[in-house]
């Protein structure tokens, strides 16, 4: 039996020694000091506020280095309803992070519109303008379930190629850096989507 | 505090020709209100304010309601005295129309407490105050054209995904789905 | 044993030097080999408060406002003094307590001064 995993072998034939050690090295690194972006839009914020605070203490993931600015963020928190009005300057922030950058949508605002959906001024769900690494479903959930995602994501992270086909997409020129930002229309965010990013889920129905 | 109809009498003896009717609120517990003329609304609110027995010096409340069948939208102010103690005393203010002729006075020279409220009332409603010290939108952007809160609205069409539709909301879904699948 | 009394400085220099140049060479390489840039409008934008900077940044101030800060200044370094002042007050000589009356006396009198200058009226 092997001491290599099957998949550590099939990386390791693809990628070589060398990068596959420093993707590791890298990876490792970057999951354990993942900083996010401080802002808060909603009630979520609130319970994302008590994650960071001693009782759950974010800081055991190394996320505890809550940004003032985007400059030096990795981690974009959608912690709440984003409406409309808003929905351009959380745009333009997600923009002016530096790759590797991710985001986690929290809470049902975020990541459909949620109590909120119907109403006129509410974006139904950010990913329509910006790619969500990691949705957490919850009105407003829980510190834990905010340290899980936070978790899935460190997960997510230490499994990204820095080669190859299936390279995260910071490691690949061909993916854009910026997301173009909605402006304000006479009726709507123009435009309401961004149709390459953002398509309906295909729900089964019986007609 | 005097009965509205009280109130209503003094007020048509100190202004003989404004026209102000006492409109009967279906529910009981709750105190009719006093529909004024807009052309001496501003007036009437400084009367209100400054007499002796009403004192009603706090407007804690304006909103609006649109009355599409009717024809009109309404604002209305509910006051209240902060000396005196005592209120609310409800008044409203009626457009001519819905979408030509939606000027009202603006009360807020009388209650510094309604700018806020009517700004949002223009933004939602569309109602255009005379005399407010800074009429913009407050909740929408400037270039928004509609008043979301009228009852003929119509939300921008963003409805491919609404996976527990029902009633309106299924129906502008389904418009979707042939698109979608 | 200091026959090259500069060495520690040559060495300290070559220190100084590689110590930034490392982290900004390894980045380089990094963005060789695996991340490429990408550069936009609004990542190299100026303000990062999320939204458009508008106007001019030179734009005319009040004069006023300088002397405001300095009037708000003065007693704020006053209010530094007065504080363990007048916990300590009980068990201050006579001496002490005539110098603290002739120091805030003295921002009186500048305040005295600003007030029938006009400085306080913002208009
Ligand atoms: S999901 Fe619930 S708790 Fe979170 S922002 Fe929306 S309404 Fe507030």
């Amino acid at each position: 039996m092997s001491v290599l995993s099957d998949s550590l072998i099939e990386d390791l034939k693809k990628q070589g020694v060398l990068v596959t050690s420093i993707e590791a090295l890298y990876n490792w690194g970057r999951s354990n000091s993942v900083w996010p972006l401080q802002f808060g839009l909603a009630c979520c914020a609130i319970e994302m506020i008590a994650a960071s605070m001693a009782r759950f203490d974010l800081s055991r993931f190394g996320s505890e280095v809550f940004r003032p600015s985007p400059r030096q963020a990795d981690l974009m928190i959608v912690s709440g309803t984003v409406t409309k009005k808003m929905a351009p300057q959380v745009v333009r922030l997600f923009n002016q992070m530096p790759d590797p950058k991710y985001v986690i949508a929290m809470g049902a605002c975020a990541i459909s519109g949620g109590p909120f959906k119907q109403g006129y001024n509410v974006l139904k769900g950010v990913d329509r303008f910006i790619p969500v690494d990691i949705y957490i479903p919850g009105c407003p959930p829980r510190p834990e379930a905010l340290l899980h995602g936070l978790m899935e994501l460190q997960k997510k992270i230490r499994a990204q190629k820095l080669t190859g086909e299936n390279r995260a997409k910071y490691f690949d020129a061909a993916q854009p850096g910026e997301y173009p930002i909605p402006s304000f229309g006479e009726h709507d965010l123009e435009p309401s989507k961004n149709a390459a990013l953002w398509s309906p889920a295909q729900v089964a129905r019986k007609d | 505090m005097e009965t509205p109809e009280n109130i209503l009498a003094r007020l048509q003896a100190a202004f003989p020709s404004a026209k102000i009717e006492l409109l009967p609120n279906g529910c009981p517990s709750q105190p009719p209100s006093l529909l004024l003329d807009p052309a001496f609304a501003c007036e009437i609110a400084t009367f209100l304010k400054n007499d002796a027995a009403l004192r009603l010096d706090h407007a804690t409340n304006v909103t609006g309601v649109d009355w599409p069948k009717e024809g009109y939208i309404e604002a209305v102010y509910h006051l209240f005295s902060m000396e005196k103690k005592h209120g609310p005393l409800i008044i409203r203010l009626r457009t001519a129309n819905r979408d030509t002729a939606v000027v009202l006075p603006s009360l807020t020279p009388v209650w510094r407490s309604a700018d806020l409220q009517e700004r949002e009332i223009f933004d939602l409603f569309g109602i255009k105050f005379e005399g407010h010290p800074d009429l913009r939108r407050i909740l929408m952007w400037d270039g928004f054209k509609d008043h979301p809160m009228r009852k003929d609205y119509v939300a921008p069409d963003d409805f491919e995904y609404e996976p527990t539709a029902h009633d309106d909301v299924l129906e502008r879904a389904q418009q979707h789905f042939s698109k979608n699948a | 044993m200091n026959s090259q009394p500069y060495l520690s400085l040559v060495v300290f220099a070559v220190v100084a030097a590689v110590f930034p140049l490392v982290p900004l060479i390894l980045a380089r390489l990094w963005f060789y080999f695996f991340a490429p840039l990408k550069p936009g409008e609004s990542k190299n934008a100026t303000y990062e408060c999320g939204l458009v900077s508008e106007g001019d940044a030179r734009i005319q101030f009040k004069a006023h406002y300088y002397l405001y800060a300095i009037v708000f200044l003065i007693f704020d370094v006053e209010t530094i003094f007065l504080l363990p002042f007048a916990t300590a007050f009980l068990n201050l000589s006579v001496g002490a307590v005539l110098a603290m009356l002739v120091f805030v006396l003295l921002l009186v009198e500048g305040l005295v001064w600003a007030w029938s200058k006009g400085y306080l009226e913002w208009d």
